[in-house]
Formats: C-alpha cells, structure tokens, sequence
C-alpha cells in the first residue's frame, strides 16, 4: 500500500509527467483523405445527363450548369449532405470523393433508374398542360396540340378518348416540368432506383437501362 | 483601450463559454457536438467550456432549421448573452433547411434572418474537427478590440 503511494508520488514529479499535465494541446485532428467530403470535379467531360442532379436527395444541393461551351456539375455548401450519390451515378466519372470511385470500380455497382409517371383521375380535370409542357413530348411531337392531343402515338402522355393516359412512361427523364405545369397536383412522376450489380457506364446510368419494375399497389407512392 | 481592458480581453479569449441551441435539429449535429467534448475531440483543451447558460456564454451554437416555436424566442434567448458574442450556424439546416425544406414544411430558415450569425459550418451534420476548427478561428477574434461595455 504505501510503496504503491510513493510509486504514484514519484511518477507525479516527474518532469515528462508535469510537462504533459500542463501543456498537453493536440491540434484538432485532421480528416482522412478516405473520408466521404463535399464532391469534387475531375478531369473528365460532363455530358449534362444529369443523372446526378436526378439522384441528389437534398433540396437546392446540385445543378448542372453551362459554362460557355462545357458542363459542369456546380454542388452547393449549405445543402449537400456528402451522401456522395451523385459521384456513384454520374456515368461519366465527372465527380469523386474519397474513395467512393475506386470503391465502386471493385465492388463492381450501379444503378438503374426509371421514372414512373402517374396521374389522378379524380383530381385531373384533362387540360393537357402535362402533355404539352413536357420537353420529352415536345421533340416527339412538335405539332402537340394545346389540348395535350396528339396525332402521333410516341409521346409519353397524351389526351385519349377524353382521359390524359401515359402510354411510354419509359421515355421520361424525370425533369418533373409536367408536375409544375399541372394546376391541379393531378400528376405525378417518382423516381425508382435501383442498385445492381454490373460494370458502370451509360447504358446502366440513371434514366436508361432495364428498368426497375414498381409492385402492384407501390404505384401510388409518389 | 486601457492596459487592464486589453489583459481582460487576452484572457478570456483563452477561456471561452459556449452555449448550445437545437431550434429544429434531427439531433444528428447535437451529437456532433457531444462528440467535441469526448476524450476523441477533447474541447476543454483548446480552453473551450461548455455550458447550457446563455447568461455565461461567448459563442452560440445553433443547429435545427428553425421551426415556428422559436419565432419568439430565439432573440431572446441571444439577448441574454452577454457582450461580446458571437453565433455560428452548425449544419445545413440552420443555412438552407437541408433535406427538410420542402414544400409544404413550416420550417422558416436561414437562421442569419433572425439573429446575426458570425459563422456557418456545411455538412450534414458537419464533423466535430470542423466544429472546434470554426470555434478555436473565431475565439481570438471575439474579444479583439473589445471595449469593455457599460458596466
Ligand atoms: S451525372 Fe455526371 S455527366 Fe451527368 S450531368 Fe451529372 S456530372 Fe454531368
Ligand atoms: S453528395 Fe449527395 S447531397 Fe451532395 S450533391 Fe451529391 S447527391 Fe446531392
Ligand atoms: S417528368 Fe419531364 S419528361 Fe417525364 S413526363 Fe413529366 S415533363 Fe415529361
Ligand atoms: S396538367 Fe394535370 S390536370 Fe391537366 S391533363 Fe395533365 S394531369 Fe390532368
């Protein structure tokens, strides 16, 4: 017992000890380069599919815009909350952080995206502005009527026998215009994404692919 | 300034009080901020003090993206901290309202709209080294210059 107090004692004066007592300050620590942080571009091209800004769950956290002749994705402090999901489905490698890449290339993952569009009939009073406002529909069909009638039967969504029906839902890129311009909340487009297993590139990237395929009775999440 | 005014503001810009305010927070930068004072993170050795008293506090931490409940009670909260103080906005949420802002949400954000904010640290939550890194940048600058207010 008291050698134990006089062990405690001496090792109490020693000057390493008090040195360490007094003066101990580490500097906060540094974040490992291997940590998850805010995107980052790289060299490589964006082609402004904007599979990123599609994925991204936060409000206001990513857009893809022009900067004279090229695309780039522009991620904004305040709203990305480095889920680094972007940096997963960009098909083009434009975005990394930490080792989210590399992690990628090994495991060997994607995803595979699809929109479903879906529209209420109660609440859908069959004005077309879906229709027309959609840009997909748009390049389909140049001669879409106000109305959302269409001669050509390759448009997403159109005015049939008096009812707005979506007949290619497999065409929309989910830019979610048509749910802007309904007046009425009637229309809505969800997006489903899926990861799988398979070699990145464009033909498993968001918005192509083999689409997920929604249960029956899941269609009316949105 | 006089010499004593400049020895008391030297010294209590190595002591700093902080105080800490969830105005609507999913809690994930609360933890964040717990974690600063575990042993990992240690705050105590940068000369920071943690205490929930806005009466003896310099720095306000504050997370959440503002709900209405704080409408009226945010200013007064920041009014009872003494001269001088400082704010800083931890997280997305009292910056933008994050993943929260959306249609439809009563949540009233950015926070600098109802009180003056000195700082915002991103993230969601941000890490505890970029909490006390913001905190230990701020702290020599709260008493610079102070005069030493009616007393
Ligand atoms: S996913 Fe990649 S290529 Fe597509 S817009 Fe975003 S950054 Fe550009
Ligand atoms: S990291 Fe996540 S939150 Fe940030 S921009 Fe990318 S997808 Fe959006
Ligand atoms: S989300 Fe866009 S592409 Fe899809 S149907 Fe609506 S407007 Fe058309
Ligand atoms: S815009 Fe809305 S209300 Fe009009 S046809 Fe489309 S879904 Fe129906």
């Amino acid at each position: 017992m008291s050698s134990s107090v006089i062990w405690y004692l001496k090792e109490f004066v020693r000057a390493e000890w008090l040195r360490k007592f007094f003066f101990a300050k580490t500097a906060p620590l540094e974040t490992p380069a291997h940590f998850r942080g805010f995107p980052q571009t790289t060299e490589n091209e964006c082609t402004h599919c904007f599979a990123c800004k599609m994925i991204c769950p936060s409000p206001g956290a990513i857009d893809v815009l022009q900067e004279g002749d090229t695309w780039a994705p522009r991620i904004y402090l305040g709203h990305c909350i480095r889920c680094g999901l972007c940096v997963e489905a960009c098909p083009e490698d434009v975005l990394t952080t930490g080792r989210l890449l590399e992690v990628q290339k090994i495991d060997q993952t994607s995803y595979v995206s699809a929109f479903h569009v879906m529209i209420d009939t109660v609440l859908c009073k069959r004005c077309g502005n879906c229709s027309v406002a959609c840009p997909v529909n748009k390049e389909i069909d140049p001669y879409l009527a106000g109305t959302g009638t269409a001669s050509s039967e390759e448009v997403i969504m159109r005015i049939i026998r008096g009812e707005m029906r979506v007949i290619h839902p497999e065409k929309c890129t989910g830019c979610k215009t048509c749910e802007e311009s309904c007046p009425n909340h009637a229309i809505r487009v969800a997006r489903v994404v899926q990861g799988v297993h398979g070699p990145k590139g464009p033909q498993g990237a968001l918005g192509g692919g083999e689409a997920p395929v929604l249960e029956e009775g899941g269609e009316e999440r949105s | 300034m006089s010499i004593l005014q400049d020895l008391k503001n030297t010294v209590r810009s190595k002591s700093i009080h902080v105080c800490y305010v969830n105005v609507g927070s999913c809690n994930g930068c609360d933890i964040e901020i717990l974690a600063c004072l575990a042993p990992r993170y240690d705050i105590e050795q940068y000369g920071i003090y943690v205490h929930n008293n806005p009466r003896e506090a310099d720095v306000l931490l504050i997370t959440g993206a503002f709900s209405p409940q704080w409408e009226d009670k945010l200013m007064g909260l920041w009014e009872k901290i003494p001269e001088p103080k400082v704010a800083v906005a931890i997280g997305n949420c009292p910056i933008s309202g994050c993943v929260f802002n959306r249609e439809g949400s009563y949540l009233d954000p950015p926070v600098r709209k109802h009180i003056p904010i000195a700082a915002e640290i991103p993230g969601c939550p941000p890490r505890p080294t970029e909490i006390i890194q913001t905190i230990l940048t701020l702290a020599p600058v709260i008493f610079r210059d102070y005069e030493g207010g009616a007393s």
